[in-house]
């Protein structure tokens, strides 16, 4: 397994959760030409789920924001395992794919995967400003508050 | 040319809105253009607000989702240096309608955007896509589109 610790990464103090490996018959990343694609990923810490339910019912927007993040971990952590431990191949953050778990009212999406975008920021600097969407999901795999899929440009 | 059937058409695009987070509008990598999913704003205000199959008809879906795509082709006019000329494909769009639980209309929904694209670029236009329902999407709004474009 490729390493999940980069210097970028030491000096801001992050932790990589280790990368999960896909629930069925795909792939957790794929390569295609320049691009790199990586599957949706969830708030799991090291094969543990850590935020289930609707934001806005039973998770709170700002438990939902570090749902975010640590989904965004878990994108750093497939594109680490990609990249064979060297994020500085990361020539760019493209797109990130948002959906949040939620109920019919509500309307901050952008404001929770806001947790996994400025996360990119803070990783890559302004190459980490990326395209995305953000959007509600009435329900999610493992019923996880947060999916997001990214793809990156890679050198 | 495309500027030009713009005024033939007589469509008229807003301006590209700026972001307020750690995103951008748009990203160009190799050839293609990832435009954010855009929502129903038109020159800073916000259009269509609610759920389709409750306070919004499917022709108001329609009339969303087409502001979202032109949304779209402003931002994607923005990428290209103001020059529309240079897009060579619409490659895809996504689309999302916000509805209430038991609506199954979304690609009719979606069309909205999707004519537009065909109008405005002709063959170019004609495009992959997603057109599914969500419970509830940001601002409320009723349609939100992303889409991913070739340019030269």
């Amino acid at each position: 397994m490729a390493s999940t610790t980069h210097p970028r990464l030491e000096t801001l103090g992050i932790v990589l959760p280790d990368p999960m490996p896909p629930a069925a018959n795909y792939v957790p990343w794929t390569i295609a030409g320049s691009l790199l694609h990586v599957a949706g990923q969830g708030p799991v810490e090291n094969g543990a789920i850590k935020c289930t339910g609707r934001v806005g019912a039973e998770v709170s927007v700002k438990t939902a924001i570090a749902a975010a993040r640590l989904t965004g971990l878990n994108l750093l952590s497939q594109v680490m395992d990609a990249l064979d431990g060297d994020l500085d191949r990361v020539a760019r953050v493209v797109k990130l794919g948002g959906f949040v778990q939620c109920g019919p009212d509500f309307t901050d999406h952008p404001k929770v995967i806001n947790g996994a975008s400025d996360l990119m920021v803070e990783v890559f600097g302004e190459v980490g400003r990326h395209a995305r969407f953000a959007a509600g999901a009435p329900a999610l795999p493992f019923a996880t508050s947060v999916e997001i899929d990214g793809i990156f440009e890679i050198y | 040319m495309i500027d030009k059937r713009l005024l033939e058409l007589g469509i008229e695009l807003p301006e590209a809105a700026a972001p307020a987070a750690n995103y951008v509008p748009w990203v160009i990598t190799g050839n293609l253009v990832f435009v954010s999913g855009q929502i129903t704003f038109w020159n800073g205000e916000l259009k269509y607000l609610g759920k389709v199959g409750a306070d919004l008809s499917v022709e108001d879906g329609q009339a969303a989702a087409r502001i979202c795509a032109l949304n779209i082709i402003a931002q994607v006019k923005s990428a290209c240096g103001g020059d529309l000329d240079k897009v060579v494909h619409c490659v895809k769009l996504g689309a999302f309608v916000n509805a209430t639980p038991d609506f199954t209309d979304m690609p009719k929904v979606a069309n909205g955007a999707s004519d537009v694209l065909v109008e405005v670029f002709g063959d170019k236009g004609k495009h992959a896509r997603f057109a599914v329902a969500a419970p509830s999407l940001p601002l409320g709004v009723g349609v939100e589109v992303d889409a991913v474009f070739e340019i030269a």
